[in-house]
């Protein structure tokens, strides 16, 4: 009676396993560059973002104009560089972050993301 | 401990010793963990494989094959983050990553990782990056910079998200720790306030250790496959 089933119990622990992870992979898409973060988190690193390129443009700009002696024409360009790079970030983040699952999958999963 | 050599100041700070614990503790763990390994895993095996696996995951998702190499570095810096931010949560402990000068030390580092890696791969191929293909030309000019702007930035978010996460945080359990005292009969509304806070700070404990990691990983997939 015994014959069908594998004799090892290990070996049949271990197709359970792996069927039971297969199955939460399907269950989850393949989870890449979804972000888990709730709406606060990613209120955060969207604000976080834009701040930081600004910051990073008027460094640069300051840093060259000291360098340079054009006071203050590098601090300006490079505030409007730096503004635009922040933006630019913000629109990245947020295709990676609306990216999501794909088609067909999304059922249970809008409130997280 | 105030200690200098040479002129430059290597005191051993509160963020020094937290760091030093953090580090010893994970080796224990781990070594505890695997020292005697059995095929269906104890409690602290469960432990150690748990966390071996989630990185394992992390960086086989995103790298593929290519991202081997990059496992042992992703997985120590997960299991530092990781347990630095929740022994943070232990009252009278000491919370280094909410020092900026702690995490931009890690975030320069990806980013010097991320570029050399990106440099020994693609060579001088690499300043590609800071131009989209097929824009014209005219606007090089002004794209170049944006881009290189917007590259400089990442180590700056990096050790930003993760030094405001943890400090607000602990900013607001100071601050609402304190209206306990102003109070009065009232002490136990923030108390409990607190209680639920706690709940929250251990998420966010776990969620920017996985972050920085995760973020780490897909700079390594750009670096890899530049666009």
């Amino acid at each position: 009676m015994s014959e069908g089933k594998p004799p090892d119990p290990l070996a049949r622990l271990g197709e359970r396993i792996d069927q039971a992870r297969r199955e939460q992979f399907q269950r989850r898409g393949s989870g890449r560059g979804a972000s888990p973060q709730g709406p606060l988190g990613i209120a955060f690193r969207i604000a976080i973002e834009l701040v930081a390129a600004l910051g990073v443009g008027l460094a640069i700009g300051w840093g060259l104009d000291r360098v340079l002696g054009t006071r203050p024409w590098g601090l300006i360009v490079f505030f409007f560089i730096g503004a635009v790079a922040g933006m630019l970030n913000v629109f990245r983040a947020a295709k990676e972050i609306g990216r999501g699952p794909p088609p067909g999958q999304s059922q249970g999963r809008e409130d997280r993301d | 401990m105030p200690l200098h050599i040479g002129g430059i100041d290597i005191s051993y700070t509160n963020a020094a010793l937290m760091m030093t614990i953090v580090v010893v503790l994970i080796a224990g763990l781990l070594l505890i963990a695997t020292r005697r390994a059995r095929l269906v895993p104890g409690r602290l095996q469960s432990v150690a494989e748990l966390a071996y696996e989630f990185a394992d995951r992390m960086v086989d998702d995103n790298l593929g094959e290519e991202g081997r190499p990059f496992f042992p570095f992703v997985f120590s810096l997960f299991m530092f983050l990781l347990l630095g931010n929740v022994i943070a949560l232990i009252p009278f402990s000491f919370s280094f990553t909410a020092q900026i000068v702690i995490t931009a030390t890690l975030a320069l580092f990806v980013f010097a990782l991320v570029t050399v890696v990106a440099f020994v791969r693609h060579g001088l191929h690499f300043f590609s990056f800071f131009f989209p293909t097929g824009a014209p030309l005219i606007m090089a000019p002004l794209i170049v910079p944006i881009e290189i702007v917007s590259y400089l930035a990442r180590p700056v978010t990096l050790a930003i998200r993760l030094f405001a996460n943890m400090m607000a945080g602990h900013t607001m359990m100071a601050v609402i720790g304190g209206f306990a005292v102003a109070l009065g009969y009232f002490f136990f509304l923030p108390v409990l306030a607190n209680v639920a806070l706690y709940a929250l700070e251990l998420i966010v404990a776990v969620l920017q250790a996985y972050v920085f990691a995760i973020l780490t990983v897909l700079y390594l997939r750009d670096a890899i496959h530049l666009h």
